[in-house]
């Protein structure tokens, strides 16, 4: 008895020691891979011993070999495509939210706070003085134009397939966003010229200088009732004319290098060139909503200078009195007189 | 006002000379990357089709389909 015990033991051991590889091998099979991504031993060794993992140690792109001209088509599987989509689906749309609501937030606030910028009535009040000529006028405003049709058109390429389409249907949304991107395209061009005009007319006038920096101490008229001294324009407003060129030239090259895709860059350069296009993009839309407030709903009688060209006097003298004096000294000196000049106060 | 009005026609005016300079040097690709080596097959219509079912032979056969490629065929070397 003792005997067959020992027997019957001996084989269920047996038995285990012969069936347990078995056990695994099926596991093996469907996951052959090794740590490093090869698996030379596969059971399918062509078709296990490279695998992306594996390929994607070795470059970052996988690629194909074609024999059309167009290499771009050789390519694959990019991983870094991936993320670029993750940031153009999920996180652009809630970043241009935060940025631009936040930026309108902010300016209601701001009218709850302070309300409309006032200036007090003087004895000058009611004469004229042409703060902007008809060519200044006509460069801001086919920009202006222009800007505000490419905000538009670009916040659909962000936010219409989320917010139009539902509300519009698939049918005018695809009309309406198909001539968003032509005149994106094609007002870009105006907007580049106008920028550049707008750059040659009036840096002179915006070089940095002392007097911007106690303008920026003194609240730039914004706290309290008291405004500042200012040339033609003041820290604010150059600030304005910086961004607007600095971002008209960051969003001019990247435009250019997606209006010319893969001359110049690859499917990379595209990709970055797409963030930069967009996050300077949300960034320039939010800084001219606080411009257009304050020529317009924030500051009685800034409208004027680009409306009209001509601005009470009272108004000049409280927000550019260095400017009013500079340019009343210019007129009264001589050789301007009789000509048609921007200080000629009427 | 009259600089608005002026400044709007001008941006009209100047999108337009841009549409013309961008279109005139446009090629379908099946025209731009045909080589004497390499034939690029004419699509012929839009590849989802009119309609966006995926299927453009069904609804693409009018002269007025969406998508579909006009301009100088390339006119394949065919062996």
């Amino acid at each position: 008895m003792r005997r067959a015990v020992t027997l019957f033991s001996t084989l269920v051991l047996a038995t285990t020691l012969l069936a347990l590889p078995g056990a695994f091998e099926p596991a093996q099979a469907q996951n052959p891979q090794q740590q490093d991504g090869l698996n030379p031993m596969g059971t399918k060794p062509t078709a296990d011993s490279v695998n992306e993992e594996f390929l994607f140690k070795q470059n970052s792109k996988i690629t194909g070999r074609i024999s059309i001209p167009d290499g771009k088509a050789a390519n694959l599987i990019q991983p870094q495509g991936r993320e670029y989509q993750s940031f153009r689906e999920r996180y652009l749309p809630w970043i241009g939210a935060a940025f631009i609501l936040g930026m309108l937030a902010a300016l209601g606030a701001f009218f709850l706070w302070r309300g409309r910028i006032l200036t007090d009535d003087t004895q000058d009040s009611g004469k004229k003085i042409l703060r902007f000529n008809a060519f200044e006028r006509f460069t801001h405003w086919m920009t202006a134009v222009c800007f505000i049709i490419l905000s538009l058109s670009g916040l659909n390429y962000i936010f219409g397939k989320r917010l139009l389409m539902p509300l519009i249907g698939p049918e005018a949304f695809g009309a309406l966003a198909q001539w968003a991107k032509y005149s994106h395209v094609y007002l870009a061009w105006p907007f580049m010229f106008g920028v550049a005009m707008m750059f040659v007319v009036w840096i002179k006038d915006n070089i940095p200088n002392r007097l911007d920096w106690a303008w920026i101490k003194a609240g730039g008229g914004f706290i309290g009732k008291k405004h500042p001294h200012a040339a033609r324009f003041n820290a604010g407003q150059k600030g304005v004319f910086w961004m607007v060129a600095g971002f008209g030239a960051a969003m001019s090259v990247t435009g250019i290098m997606m209006l010319f895709p893969f001359a110049l860059l690859d499917i990379n350069g595209m990709q970055v060139m797409q963030v930069i296009h967009s996050l300077i993009g949300i960034t320039f839309i939010a800084g001219i909503l606080a411009h257009i407030y304050i020529g317009t709903l924030g500051m009685k009688g800034a409208y004027d200078a680009m409306g009209s060209g001509k601005v009470d006097l009272a108004w000049a003298r409280a927000h550019h009195d260095l400017w009013v004096e500079q340019e009343q000294a210019k007129t009264a000196s001589g050789p301007q007189l009789g000509r048609r000049h921007p200080a000629a106060a009427e | 006002m009259k600089a608005f009005i002026v400044a709007v026609i001008a941006a009209i005016a100047l999108g337009v000379l841009a549409m013309y300079a961008l279109t005139s040097n446009q090629k379908f690709a099946y025209q731009a990357f045909a080589t004497t080596g390499a034939r690029v097959s004419e699509p012929g219509t839009n590849l989802v089709g009119e309609k966006w079912t995926g299927n453009p032979s069904t609804n693409d056969t009018g002269e007025s389909a969406h998508g579909k490629a006009t301009g100088e065929p390339s006119n394949p070397k065919r062996s």
